[in-house]
């Protein structure tokens, strides 16, 4: 247990608070992981003062749950799993530590979201690997440990990135930093020196970072970031490829990387592009969703500083020749929907109502990841599982992301509900549970395991849960940090 | 010369392994990318040419001694050469030579294998690698050829061991006697005279046994006085051409194998070949007529001071560039009906038949396991028909065929090059 | 032998009579004669079987497949050569990853991927090592380098556990290797410790990602060894070779090759090492070298477009010819020559020529003093200046072989990272080796005091604390992982 008065002495008394309300909002959030009430919430405004938590948590074996976004939170890992926790929200911390053209890399501390480093970085003339429209509160840290997919595949030479470096206090109070940044010299004398924090590999031959992604903050709480970038555009050209069918969407895509002729590109199934992209709710919505194509791929073609009209004129003519022998077509608009309306909307955070709300106040997303000889059947699987569970299909959202340079798919579902609506949330939380155990069975990889379907993705891979104990009871010997998630 | 000789060469390996391996840029695959039978069979990295030189870097340093193990890994290569052509694609050192030096230094030092000794002892009282039936010039009976030995030739036709003693080897011989005689060459032979060659039992190791051959047929060339040796068989072909020119006694004579000398008749429009043969066939590049039957490079100097393995003058480094490798093809494509159809390993990087380097005599499981590999390669091509211009690949070949259960067949150039006159 | 016979017929219980030998005639070809036996393993069950041993009887072990390099083994340990471990398991063209086991080497793979209109990154140490080693080699700039190629992974632990990376630990499928959670790719290392390694244990299968092959479906040559060549440029290749009049405008150069996404490979020879490239023996390598010299204007770097369609060459070549000509380049007429172009291609892609890049006009074999740095080229190619300042000084004075001082690198990822390399080879100067010792640690100490990089050369205790203590947490990993410190790390081992 804390004392309040030593939080307050670590971060001031306006950072501590043990008031029930915010307590509430932290104690829940749209997953259906189980309500537990925070003790405290503190919102540090360093590393030191994090290290100091770190260490008093350790000294009174008191869990700490890191968060950095704002709300609304969707999948659980930001909910205590264990009772006496205490919150660390680091939304406060807001520093954009560096954007530079020169190295196309960007550093910010936590609580930096989208909405903030977009503008800070376009300022310099490049620009984030982005995920698809994320809320606008949401932490750019946060989205890299959470090795969300990116939007540019042909930009996402690992699954690391568009992550560079971390800054980090350990769960045993240490600071840690991982790649180029780890040193020699601080932060500040490596810049004095001309040196960024770019290189994701090291210290040493272990790539460090791959540890603290995708831990859910159980190994470490990350201090700041580093992120890799792109040269922003002088000219973008963007495409809507609609079809009945898949697969041909799948191979069109396959090449678009493979040949490395684009940047943004995926696939929405008609009811995401419609919550997308519908102004007037819900007329709008579902004459779009019924006007448009059942699979719709989007593409986007950029130049940058040499001949850039040169350089989109010559892809288009290549990719006239792909889609003529796949027999689909590129398009400007698609059942009115604009192929640069959608290009912008994707250039940014969602606005407000966030996307995956708009349609019923809430979606349950299930993820995983996979390959294209499979994609279909797992499709179908899907829709097996909503019927069975008396889910409309066609209510479901699909969001289709082609990954690190076209060698794995992101498949996401987005199971659209009222959450006021018991009934709702109940066949929502059972469809969820049966379909992730479909989906496994026929192959789907939950690389990202998040909330009650978390266990029985762990347990299919006893040796890796050995394997992440071990790591775990280096950095964290006490079990300090986000206890009850993955297998901690 | 001996194995100290080769210290800076030795101590440049730098174990990259490229000796395991064809030359990097001619792999096609996964399949038929090996170069060296020895570490393809026994796996152990001592087993490899860079594998060879590195234990020699032992023994020159003090820090290792013959072995039995040692004698074994010793034995077990077949002398084929290859690695040295994968290693020299990129780097300036010997491999073979200082190879083939640890194999003479070794039966010097009587680290002999009992098989191999056996072999020389036979050499050593009827002047044959192989067992004595009957006499060398049997296969010519009623041919009516000429006696170099009593009888002005142009051009001596030196049998070799293997298809004078073994019976069904006389076509090889009888075969290239028609074809001399169509092309009407003034040629002979030396009949029961004739005398082994030397050249495997250079191979073997046995350094002094291989000068003494040299120097018995180099006698009985001068006292022929012919100017050219044509040989059917590539281990003789090497020993005349390659070896003798390295003992010092080779002189000016031109040595030719016999798909040379039918390539070079033809282009002089002395033979033509007229007959159909409708084949597909693949070609095997027989090591002696291949790689190392490149000619013999003398150099004489020193190394330069200075930190790199140079030397003054340069060294010219046998590379397998100059080998025999066109004419026995442009001989097949002479041949109406017939169609070529190359291995994946060929010319300087041809996989050995394995039959070379005692190890048809010391280890036949091992001759026979590389013979296999031959043929499935060659099978690989879908051929009817091996076609080789050594009579030492032919029986490999033909054993390996026999206990792998192909149908595939195997000729001599000679014999398709008979059929097509 | 090393071993007790008791010992020795427990691993014989394992792979056979025929792949175990303990005898000291075969060491010296591996390392040293302490090894106690080398084994050949066949499967997975067995480099598990030989581990779970090793760790019973508490013996050390280490791995190689294709190997590189000699280096001194401890005493009686058990050395798996990963020989038998050769297959290619499976090429998934549609999402571009390949499925290996240790000992397929990456001209094997490249071949059969060539094939398939694919290619893959191969490393520097050349296409006859391991396809599934860590590091950078020629084509970096497009393919990506180090771990990065890197998707599932099959790894027996120290500890003897089979680890099975990523999607393959619960949907036996290859295409990534990280999570569920966590990616435990961080902790297997592989790197500067040869091939099939991890931070100890083995890796018995990995999967690597795969790109697009523009090219033929093989190279079509003419000659024979070492002189193969290609009948003609295949079409919308070109390869040029670049000279700038300084390292600042030679590296703007690279900089802005790589932000246009224009360029299949980017090398930075030295002159030196592109007449190493296009050389078939020495003698002709130190002509070459003094008439490029002539010729060049000063640091500069080899280039091979590859481009997918006629158009996109047109639009590459016209990007580079400005970028050259903003840059003040200059364009070798040597290698103008599609004849010698062609070397350089088919060299570049297929790595074939390393061995003559690094270590043919060296002494003995593998020894180089230097330093390979990966990371931020800009500021490690001033750090590497420096070096080479320093350096020159000592040729200057007799205390190095005289190569001109020069050095080399070259942009990864679209110029996002790079590699620079230095070496630096004792002249018979007595107190030569001493000079280039000093000039080593000099180097590293500046790294370290400048904070550039954590440099080589220097003990892990003056590093690591400079460097986040990342030798104090690799130490817990191994520990964790190696915990009976059964598995020995090879140092300098490539493929």
């Amino acid at each position: 247990m804390f004392q309040k008065d030593t939080l307050v002495k670590i971060v001031g008394e306006k950072n501590v608070t043990d008031e029930s309300s915010t307590l509430d909002t932290y104690s829940k959030d749209l997953s259906f992981v189980n309500t537990l009430r925070p003790d405290f919430v503190i919102k540090p405004k360093n590393a030191n003062e994090i290290a100091q938590l770190v260490k008093l948590a350790n000294e009174t074996k008191t869990p700490l749950v890191p968060v950095s976004s704002g709300a609304q939170h969707f999948r659980g890992d930001t909910v205590p799993g264990s009772g006496g926790a205490v919150v660390l929200d680091l939304s406060g911390m807001k520093k954009i530590m560096r954007t530079d053209r020169y190295h196309r890399v960007a550093m910010c501390e936590p609580g930096v979201t989208f909405e903030e480093l977009i503008p800070a970085v376009e300022k310099e003339g490049i620009r984030l690997n982005l995920p698809l429209l994320p809320r606008k509160s949401k932490s750019v840290v946060g989205s890299l440990l959470e090795r969300e997919p990116v939007t540019m595949p042909t930009y996402q030479w690992d699954i690391s990135d568009p992550l560079a470096c971390l800054g980090l206090i350990v769960g045993t109070g240490e600071e840690f930093r991982t790649g180029q940044a780890a040193g020699p010299g601080t932060i500040e004398e490596q810049w004095e020196a001309g040196a960024v924090q770019k290189a994701p590999y090291g210290p040493g031959s272990t790539c460090w970072h791959r540890l603290f992604q995708g831990a859910q903050g159980t190994m470490g709480i990350a201090t700041w970031a580093s992120i890799r970038c792109e040269i922003l555009p002088t000219l973008e050209e963007p495409f809507l490829v609609g079809s009945p069918y898949v697969e041909r969407l799948f191979e069109l895509s396959h090449w678009l990387i493979r040949l490395r002729l684009v940047n943004e590109c995926f696939i929405l199934n008609n009811t995401n592009l419609a919550a997308i992209m519908a102004k007037n709710w819900p007329c709008d919505y579902q004459a779009i969703k019924h006007a448009l194509p059942p699979w719709i791929l989007f593409y986007n073609l950029a130049g940058y500083e040499y001949y850039p009209e040169e350089r989109v004129s010559y892809r288009k003519k290549n990719i006239q020749s792909l889609t003529q022998k796949i027999a689909v077509e590129s398009t400007k608009a698609l059942a009115g929907i604009s192929a640069g309306e959608l290009l912008q909307k994707v250039h940014r955070p969602s606005e407000e109502p966030y996307w995956k709300l708009r349609y019923k106040g809430a979606s349950h997303d299930i993820f995983f990841l996979s390959i294209a000889d499979k994609l279909p059947g797992l499709l179908d699987a899907m829709n097996i599982e909503a019927n069975k569970a008396s889910y409309p299909a066609s209510d479901i959202g699909v969001y289709i992301q082609p990954g690190v340079q076209g060698s794995s798919y992101h498949c996401e579902f987005n199971i659209f509900y009222d959450p006021q609506s018991p009934s709702e949330i109940n066949q929502v939380s059972q469809l969820s549970t049966a379909a992730t155990l479909s989906l496994m069975d026929k192959g789907a990889f939950f690389s990202r395991p998040y909330g009650k379907s978390t266990d029985a993705i762990m347990n299919r891979d006893a040796a890796t849960v050995t394997a992440l104990t071990k790591v775990k009871n280096i950095f964290d010997p006490n079990n300090i940090l986000n206890p009850g998630k993955l297998c901690f | 010369m001996s194995i100290k000789d080769y210290r800076g060469d030795v101590e440049k390996c730098c174990r990259c392994s490229c000796c395991k391996f064809i030359p990097l840029q001619k792999v096609k695959g996964s399949k038929y990318s090996y170069a060296c039978p020895s570490i393809a069979k026994y796996n152990f990295n001592a087993y490899s040419g860079g594998g060879r030189l590195l234990s020699m870097y032992s023994m020159l340093k003090g820090e290792m001694d013959y072995s039995e193990k040692l004698k074994e890994i010793t034995y077990n290569c077949n002398m084929c050469g290859a690695c040295g052509v994968s290693c020299n694609y990129a780097m300036d050192m010997q491999v073979n030579e200082p190879i083939s030096e640890f194999r003479v230094e070794s039966v010097k030092d009587g680290q002999t294998h009992p098989a191999l000794e056996k072999v020389i002892e036979g050499l050593r009282k009827t002047n044959s690698m192989v067992p004595v039936k009957g006499k060398r010039g049997d296969w010519a009976a009623g041919l009516n050829l000429k006696n170099a030995a009593q009888e002005q030739v142009d051009v001596l036709f030196h049998v070799g061991c293997k298809t004078s003693f073994d019976p069904k080897m006389h076509k090889l011989a009888q075969a290239t006697a028609k074809i001399l005689q169509k092309a009407g060459v003034n040629f002979g032979i030396a009949g029961d005279v004739e005398v082994c060659c030397g050249g495997r039992a250079y191979q073997m190791g046995y350094e002094e046994d291989a000068r003494s051959q040299a120097k018995k047929n180099m006698a009985l060339i001068k006292k022929a006085g012919v100017k050219t040796v044509v040989t059917g068989c590539a281990d003789g072909y090497q020993a005349f051409k390659v070896l003798y020119d390295k003992f010092g006694v080779k002189g000016d004579l031109e040595v030719l194998h016999i798909s040379e000398y039918i390539d070079m008749l033809m282009k002089e429009g002395k033979l033509k070949l007229t007959q159909k043969v409708n084949m597909t066939v693949t070609y095997h590049d027989p090591c002696n007529l291949g790689r190392k039957g490149e000619s013999y490079k003398h150099w004489k100097g020193v190394r330069k001071p200075g930190n790199r393995f140079m030397f003054d003058p340069p060294k010219d480094y046998r590379r397998g560039e100059h080998g025999v490798y066109q004419p026995p093809r442009d001989v097949l494509a002479s041949i109406p009906g017939l169609t070529l159809s190359e291995m994946t390993r060929i010319k300087e990087y041809a996989w050995c038949c394995g039959s070379g380097g005692g190890v048809s005599e010391s280890n036949p499981e091992f001759a026979m396991w590389t013979g296999k590999e031959r043929i499935e390669e060659a099978l690989s091509t879908g051929a009817e028909a091996i076609v080789t211009t050594c009579p030492w690949c032919e029986k490999n070949f033909k054993e390996a065929i026999m206990a792998s259960g192909s149908k595939l067949k195997v000729y001599d150039i000679v014999e398709l090059v008979e059929k097509a006159i | 032998m090393f071993l007790s016979p008791e010992v020795y017929k427990k691993f014989e219980d394992i792979v056979g009579e025929e792949n175990i030998c303990g005898d000291l005639a075969i060491m010296p070809s591996y390392h040293s004669g302490q090894i106690g036996a080398v084994v050949l393993p066949k499967d997975t069950e067995q480099v598990q079987a030989i581990v779970k041993l090793c760790n019973r009887l508490n013996i050390q072990f280490t791995v190689m497949s294709t190997g590189f390099i000699r280096a001194a083994m401890p005493q009686g340990c058990i050395y798996l050569d990963m020989r038998r471990m050769n297959k290619i398991i499976e090429i998934n063209e549609k999402d571009m990853y390949a499925v290996v086991e240790p000992y397929v080497t990456s001209a094997e793979l490249q071949a059969e991927l060539m094939k398939r209109g694919l290619n893959c990154s191969i490393k520097g140490s050349g296409a006859q090592c391991t396809a599934i080693i860590r590091g950078h080699g020629h084509m970096d700039l497009s393919t990506g380098g180090d771990d990065r190629n890197q998707l599932g992974m099959e790894w027996v632990t120290p500890a003897g556990d089979v680890l099975k990376l990523g999607a393959l630990g619960s949907t036996h499928e290859w295409f990534c290797g990280d999570g569920p959670g966590p990616s435990l790719r961080g902790v297997i290392s592989g790197r500067g410790s040869g091939d099939a390694l991890a931070e100890g244990g083995v890796i018995t299968k990995a999967a690597m990602k795969l790109y697009h092959w523009p090219g033929p479906a093989a190279f079509e040559l003419e000659g024979q060894s070492p002189n193969y060549n290609l009948k003609e440029i295949p079409p919308n290749f070109m390869v040029r070779y670049y000279s700038f009049p300084s390292v600042p405008q030679m590296y703007e150069a690279e900089l802005k090759i790589g932000e246009s996404e224009i360029m299949f490979a980017l090398m930075g020879f030295n002159v030196a090492m592109l007449s190493a490239n296009i050389s078939p023996n020495m003698e002709m390598e130190l002509e070459v070298i003094e008439k490029l010299n002539k010729e060049v204007q000063g640091p500069g770097f080899y280039v091979i477009v590859a481009a997918n369609s006629p158009e996109e060459f047109e639009y590459d070549q016209k990007v580079l010819d400005k970028i050259i000509s903003d840059t003040g380049g200059k364009s070798l007429a040597m290698v103008e020559d599609p004849k010698v172009g062609a070397l350089v291609l088919i060299h570049g892609v297929r790595i074939s020529v390393s061995i003559r890049e690094t270590f043919r006009l060296r002494p003995v074999g593998g020894k180089a003093y230097g330093f390979q740095i990966m990371g931020q080229r800009d500021v490690n190619i001033k750090w590497i200046d420096e070096a080479a300042n320093r350096k020159k000084e000592l040729i200057k004075k007799g205390l190095g072989a005289d190569d001109g001082g020069v050095y080399f690198g070259w942009s990864v990822e679209n110029s996002h990272l790079g590699k620079t390399e230095i070496f630096f080879d004792p002249s018979p100067h007595p107190e030569s080796l001493d000079a280039i010792i000093d000039w080593q640690q000099t180097t590293a100490r500046k790294a370290l005091e400048d904070h550039l990089n954590p440099p080589t050369h220097l003990p892990l205790s003056v590093v690591g604390p400079e460097v986040s203590n990342y030798h104090i947490w690799s130490k817990k990993l191994d520990e964790a992982f190696n915990p009976n410190g059964t598995t020995v790390v090879l140092p300098s081992l490539m493929g």
